[in-house]
């Protein structure tokens, strides 16, 4: 039987057991891919599962151990990676058929970054088709199974990695977020989701991306392994351009230092226009605690918000010019969700791109002029809790929203415009609806401020009525 | 703004030869519906004072 009581731990929990020997990589690792194969048939969180790979990588983590050469925090802990995330000799799909057979020859940066600090990579996990989504129901590899609720979505497009940091299979995944993929199955699982700045992390092998606003962000099980996890991945890549060569702090450093006199920012236009009651009443609460933990209450207003959807007419042509040569050669490869909402890319013009772009560079200069008013923003993750998978439409005071394919993008209304103006923003849960399904509370800071998000996050943690609760399907049971 | 079934189909087949249907072209529909609803929005927009961003800076420490 595996020791399933580590796999409920979180980093900050199993890291000094790892370095002082009470526990060892071998178990950790076994454990996790022990119930990663259990609950494959329940979430179908996985597309591959690394066994021999990942026992081998913990074989050496142990020997390493034995020679006194710890590596940090990261050092033996079982994590796993959405499957857009080039892996060297292991197949990666990017959830898709056109790419069903491809190997990498090259991990990723941020695999390298998390090899290298002794994570154990235990499996490739599921995703939309092509990241290009927000249910991570995927039309060849099967939908992924929301551990609190399995007719739910975990969200997406890292919709795998969610599940599997909310089940306890993995103590943290790697996902990507073009337009809310990481923070929205952070919300819709339970867990936290960090997209930093954009310019933070590499994002060199992840792969059929978008040319405008994609990040590689972590999934974890507290704001404190958020931390942890970004000080691996963080820092300038020499071969990525998208990078920006500004020093790292050390993140752990904001952890537990209050929020008394910070100023907290309450948009009051968009972010809370379009809202499930429950995710309001929830969300409402966390910013009364904040009040209530020392935060200055400010509202702000955003007027350019307004115009945030003209960002999807970059995204379409962005979209469409990904695709070109695969939808040339793989037409019948593709899901229906994919291929129709990426065809009509086909008919935006130059100039309405080139409006887009302006309209962005507007948006961006508003938000930092907020941003040098208030320390942090407050603001909804989700306007709905996780649609069951079988849902197409949503429903909204009277309002029908698509949930995918063409026409869709409600479920991301909150989450997109920070990829679109860079700025770093963190999901954390704040409770649950009245179905017990987790809803998220989304903080926003400054340019390359990740360490003040922290800090926000951390102290909000500590009070968020989501602390002790656990979804229905996890390790163990 | 409108277009026309016909007009959408040869555009669609001028991509890679993609040959769509009446009831494809209404599954693509929507994605253009957000297309022209956004640049209708933008019409009254000025933008005249929207600067391209900066993109490219010196290391730390050089002059």
């Amino acid at each position: 039987m595996p020791n399933v009581d580590v796999l409920r731990m979180t980093i900050s929990e199993l890291s000094p057991k790892i370095q002082n020997k009470e526990i060892s990589p071998l178990e950790a690792t076994e454990a996790a891919l022990t119930e990663a194969a259990r609950l494959q048939p329940t979430l179908n969180s996985f597309i591959t599962l690394m066994y021999e790979s990942a026992m081998e990588q913990a074989r050496e983590s142990e020997q390493a151990l034995v020679r006194g050469e710890y590596r940090g925090p990261l050092h033996g802990v079982p994590i796993g990676l959405k499957d857009n995330l080039a892996t060297a000799g292991v197949t990666t799909t990017v959830g898709s058929k056109v790419l069903a057979n491809y190997v990498p020859e090259e991990d990723a940066e941020v695999v390298v970054r998390c090899r290298n600090a002794g994570a154990i990579i235990i499996g490739k996990e599921n995703l939309e088709e092509f990241a290009a989504g927000a249910t991570s129901n995927n039309p060849h590899y099967g939908p992924v199974h929301n551990p609190w609720g399995l007719d739910h979505v975990p969200g997406g497009s890292s919709g795998g990695g969610g599940a599997n940091v909310a089940a306890g299979i993995t103590f943290a995944s790697l996902g990507t977020d073009l337009g809310g993929s990481v923070r929205l199955p952070g919300t819709f699982c339970g867990v936290v989701g960090l997209k930093q700045t954009y310019g933070r992390v590499s994002q060199r092998g992840l792969m059929v991306t978008s040319f405008n606003g994609d990040h590689i962000g972590p999934m974890t099980r507290s704001v404190a392994d958020s931390a942890l996890m970004l000080q691996v991945l963080a820092g300038n890549d020499p071969l990525d351009p998208s990078t920006v060569p500004v020093a790292v702090p050390d993140y752990s450093s904001f952890i537990g230092k209050g929020i008394k006199g910070l100023k907290m920012g309450v948009p009051s236009n968009h972010f809370f226009d379009m809202l499930d009651s429950d995710v309001e009443t929830a969300v409402r609460a966390s910013i009364a605690s904040l009040e209530e933990l020392g935060a200055d209450l400010q509202d702000v207003n955003l007027p350019t918000m307004e115009y945030i959807g003209a960002m999807r007419i970059s995204a379409m042509a962005d979209g469409v010019v990904t695709h070109e040569e695969f939808l040339k050669n793989h037409r019948g490869d593709y899901g229906p969700d994919v291929f129709y909402r990426t065809i009509p890319g086909q008919f935006v013009l130059g100039r309405d791109y080139s409006k887009s772009l302006k309209v962005q560079r507007l948006i961006q200069e508003e938000y930092l002029r907020v941003m040098q008013q208030v320390d942090f923003l407050v603001t909804p993750t989700a306007p709905v809790p996780a649609p069951r998978i079988d849902a197409t439409y949503i429903d909204i005071n009277g309002e029908n929203h698509r949930v995918r394919g063409a026409g869709s993008g409600f479920i991301s209304r909150n989450t997109s415009p920070l990829n679109a103006v860079g700025l770093p923003a963190i999901s954390v849960p704040c409770g649950t609806n009245r179905a017990g399904l987790p809803i998220g509370v989304q903080f926003i800071s400054g340019p390359f401020n990740e360490g003040l998000l922290f800090q926000v996050a951390d102290s909000y943690e500590k009070v968020s009525p989501s602390q002790g609760l656990c979804p229905l399907v996890s390790v163990g049971q | 703004m409108s277009i026309s079934n016909e007009t959408l189909k040869a555009m669609i087949r001028d991509y890679n030869g993609v040959e769509l249907s009446d009831e494809e072209l209404s599954l693509v529909r929507p994605e253009l519906d957000i297309y022209f609803t956004e640049l209708e929005k933008l019409e009254f927009l000025d933008l005249s004072d929207s600067f391209s961003g900066r993109l490219m800076q010196l290391p730390d420490g050089s002059q």
